[in-house]
């Protein structure tokens, strides 16, 4: 990685930016104190014109996908992002402005939508109150007339005519009154009362103990009336919505030309973003950053021809990001590595022998070559149909791989499709062959050699280690740590290779067992005398031995990897259940039927869930098992200044 | 009842499957309700979210496998009929995937509830959930190993 300083003339730097962001070459890299004479540019004002209108645009997209759902594959994920030609950007350009105009609109459609449908909520509350007054025949807020005062409202609660009556005479013998009962429910009675204008107040002071309201919606229309009028608005309102969102599904079918907007302003943004990172004096302008050994070349050329600029470089310091390379075989695993962490400058780039191992270990738990051979076909199939965007490639491509792997453990373990095989053959002719007498290798059958599988699993896990700690030891070698190397790391390694040479000497003779136990317990006497070696007094004694009990640590990792044996024999045995039951149903047509329809549904179930199962196993064996060993991560990635676009590819010039 | 041991050898098919079944029911119904909270508000993060669901739900079939192979070795679905001895061996040998199942279902099941708000905030943290939540499993994988081990080897036997 290099540090790279591009002075060019302020007069260029659309047309430099613009390539700069095509090519994808750089990463920018604001740096901290401008250097005197040098002064920011001020571009917020325009970005927040284009950030406004990605939001408008991504707001039109939602309202319009509310209203008429986009159509979408189950598959269609897997689509890549529509190519576009270079020359096509200004047409889109072009059209941006009439785009932006329809996002307006559709925006202000589905707010008419929103205010109208609130609108109607009230209106419906309205007529609720209206109901219990529909007998009424004057206006709800009839006023006193010259002898008469009028008292229209409800009390709260039940009561009959005479209840009524006599109830306000008890309150008040003296005041003359009339009333009507206009609706009674529970807890309510909705009433008229007339009474003298001379004995107003008095009833009022009636009506006040009694608990009399006025009602909430008053009009000077007769409740008939007035409900009428609220119902022809509501419906008035509710066909406007109607309109609208006939109207906003209209758009519908601008809903690509939209995305592609969207992009076109996302990508602007993104380019004044970076003007804001420049320094610039009055005629030139600094772009700092970082770029790979290898694309500085490049660089020149392209800056030399779309600009007058003067070009300097150095290495890279530590702060500058990390750009893996790859080949074809590991990149795939390193959407892996870079979900654990990106490598810090202090790491090797782990990728290849995380790439081999996930492969190996996946294959194994999945360990069936009919599976192995399907992942691998419908793979390539999608890659081929779909042409899906980088990350997505990479992921597919991880697990073609493994499909790879998966077949050939697959044919070790004698598994095609469990023992499909075998079972539909002896189903169909009576006979009783087992997968052994099919298959003409010799066969590793995980139920019949648990143990064996078992010893060979921890034995490929010690291998796994010992590569983790391998990358350690070159680490600290890397860095003249010589301690970190041979007496942390190498002793180890030593102990943990001794320890072998026992085991096996268990199985084998004793010969090997006198060496194995020789050289672990020279590791370990070397281990005591060595470990404690940073600490002072007594704790150089105490630290040596407590380093030993290090070795429960490294067991349990040993033993972790008995899972390869436990999931590569769920794979199988899962398998031989289904093909067993399937088979349950007899030879003729019904039983066929029945017995293909187990046999897809029962693989389907197996494969979605002991791919997974595999999947997250390999994993934690790498992310514990083998990067705690060796691996820090926390670096940055590199992720160059380009036209990050979600909907759009742009097509390379070639 | 007693003549073979064909109703201990059962007694074990069902004890593995069914507890490690139970734990496995417990920790993915927990871990079901947690996301589809999660699904409500989101639903674009469903395979993420089916992901950490699944993890607890390996548990039942460890049980359900070595449930099987008891029935493949005890004269149920093929094998022959075990003595007494052998039955007892295969009850004995079916509680360490029962039991050990049965409570890591529900470990791993509070784990992965956990695992579900944690990607929920933030996607970048979901392989670290994950891995989190697998860090439960291998207890289930090494009683999974005693049971199988123990079942695959009961019919050689002479007991």
């Amino acid at each position: 990685m290099k540090r790279v300083r591009i002075v060019a003339l302020r007069e260029d730097r659309k047309r430099l930016l613009e390539h700069l962001q095509d090519s994808a070459l750089i990463q920018i890299k604001k740096v901290k104190k401008n250097e005197k004479g040098f002064s920011n540019v001020d571009v917020t004002s325009q970005m927040q014109v284009f950030e406004r209108n990605v939001a408008l645009t991504e707001q039109a997209l939602k309202i319009l996908d509310d209203y008429s759902r986009e159509k979408k594959s189950m598959l269609s994920s897997f689509y890549g992002r529509k190519e576009i030609d270079p020359d096509d950007i200004g047409v889109i350009a072009s059209k941006s402005g009439e785009i932006i105009e329809i996002c307006r609109k559709i925006n202000d459609l589905n707010k008419t939508i929103i205010e109208n449908s609130s609108e109607q909520v009230r209106i419906s509350t309205s007529l609720s109150q209206l109901e219990v007054w529909k007998n009424l025949d004057i206006p709800i807020n009839t006023n006193d007339t010259k002898s008469t005062a009028v008292f229209i409202g409800s009390l709260p609660m039940k009561y009959t005519e005479t209840e009524l009556s006599q109830k306000i005479t008890s309150e008040n013998p003296k005041l003359e009154f009339e009333f009507e009962i206009q609706h009674t429910e529970d807890t309510m009675t909705c009433i008229v009362l007339f009474a003298p204008v001379s004995q107003k107040t008095m009833a009022e002071d009636v009506l006040r103990n009694l608990g009399f309201s006025k009602p909430m919606t008053l009009t000077a229309h007769t409740p008939k009336v007035k409900t009428e009028r609220l119902k022809a608005k509501s419906k008035k309102l509710f066909e406007e919505s109607e309109k609208a969102k006939e109207n906003i599904i209209s758009f519908a079918s601008r809903r690509d030309e939209i995305k592609v907007t969207q992009d076109y302003f996302r990508i602007r943004a993104d380019k004044y973003n970076v003007i804001n990172e420049l320094e610039h004096t009055r005629h030139v302008f600094v772009i700092n950053g970082y770029i790979p050994e290898e694309d500085l070349d490049k660089l020149e050329a392209l800056c030399n021809r779309v600009s007058t600029c003067y070009i300097e470089s150095e290495d890279a310091d530590e702060e500058a990001p990390v750009k893996l390379k790859n080949n074809r075989f590991s990149a795939p695993a390193q959407g892996i590595l870079t979900m654990y962490a990106a490598p810090s400058h202090a790491d090797v780039d782990p990728t290849p022998l995380l790439a081999f191992f996930f492969y190996f270990f996946f294959g194994m738990m999945f360990s069936d070559a009919g599976y192995g051979l399907l992942m691998v076909i419908a793979i390539g199939f999608v890659l081929k149909i779909f042409k899906p965007d980088d990350n997505m490639r990479r992921n597919l491509k991880l697990f073609q791989y493994c499909g790879i792997s998966t077949f050939i453990w697959g044919l070790i373990f004698g598994s095609i499709f469990g023992d499909a095989p075998a079972v539909l053959y002896n189903h169909f002719t009576g006979a009783n062959i087992t997968m052994t007498d099919i298959l003409p290798w010799p066969t590793l059958d995980p139920q019949k050699d648990a143990l064996m599988l078992m010893i060979i699993s921890i034995a490929f896990g010690l291998v796994h280690i010992l590569v983790g700690m391998g990358c350690k030891f070159y680490i600290c070698l890397k860095q003249k740590d010589y301690g970190g190397a041979f007496l942390d790391t190498g002793l180890w390694m030593l102990l943990l290779l001794g320890l072998a040479v026992l085991a096996v000497g268990i199985a084998v003779g004793p010969l090997f067992l006198y060496i194995g136990a020789g050289i672990a317990i020279a590791c370990a006497v070397g281990l005591v005398l060595t470990q404690g070696r940073n600490k002072k007094g007594f704790g150089k004694v105490i630290g040596g031995l407590a380093s030993l009990y290090d070795i429960t640590s490294y067991i349990s990792d040993l033993l972790s990897y008995s899972r390869l044996l436990a999931l590569g024999l769920t794979t199988g045995v899962m398998a031989q259940v289904f093909n067993m039951l399937a088979t349950m149903f007899g030879t003729n047509v019904a039983g066929s039927i029945i017995m293909v329809i187990i046999l897809i549904i029962g693989h389907a179930i197996n494969i979605g869930l002991n791919a997974l199962g595999s999947y997250v196993h390999t994993m934690r064996l790498q992310y514990v098992e083998m990067f705690s060993k060796f691996y820090e991560g926390g670096g940055e990635e590199f992720e160059p200044f380009s036209l990050k676009s979600k909907y759009i590819k742009i097509k390379e010039d070639k | 009842m007693f003549e073979n041991g064909m109703f201990f050898a059962l007694v074990g098919a069902s004890i593995a499957t069914a507890l490690a079944g139970f734990g496995s029911a417990k920790g993915v119904g927990g871990a079901a309700q947690a996301s589809m909270g999660v699904l409500s508000e989101d639903s674009s993060k469903f395979g993420k979210m089916l992901v950490l669901t699944l993890l607890p739900g390996t548990q039942g079939l460890y049980g359900f496998i070595v449930g099987f192979l008891i029935l493949v070795n005890c004269g149920v679905l093929g094998g022959a009929v075990p003595t007494v001895a052998q039955g007892l061996a295969f009850l004995g040998a079916s509680l360490a995937i029962g039991i050990g199942g049965m409570v890591s279902g529900f470990a791993q099941g509070k784990a992965a509830v956990s695992g579900i708000a944690m990607s929920a905030k933030d996607d970048r943290n979901f392989s670290k959930a994950m891995v989190s939540v697998t860090l439960v499993e291998i207890y289930a994988l090494l009683s999974f190993i005693v049971s199988l081990l123990v079942v695959i080897s009961v019919p050689a036997l002479s007991i």
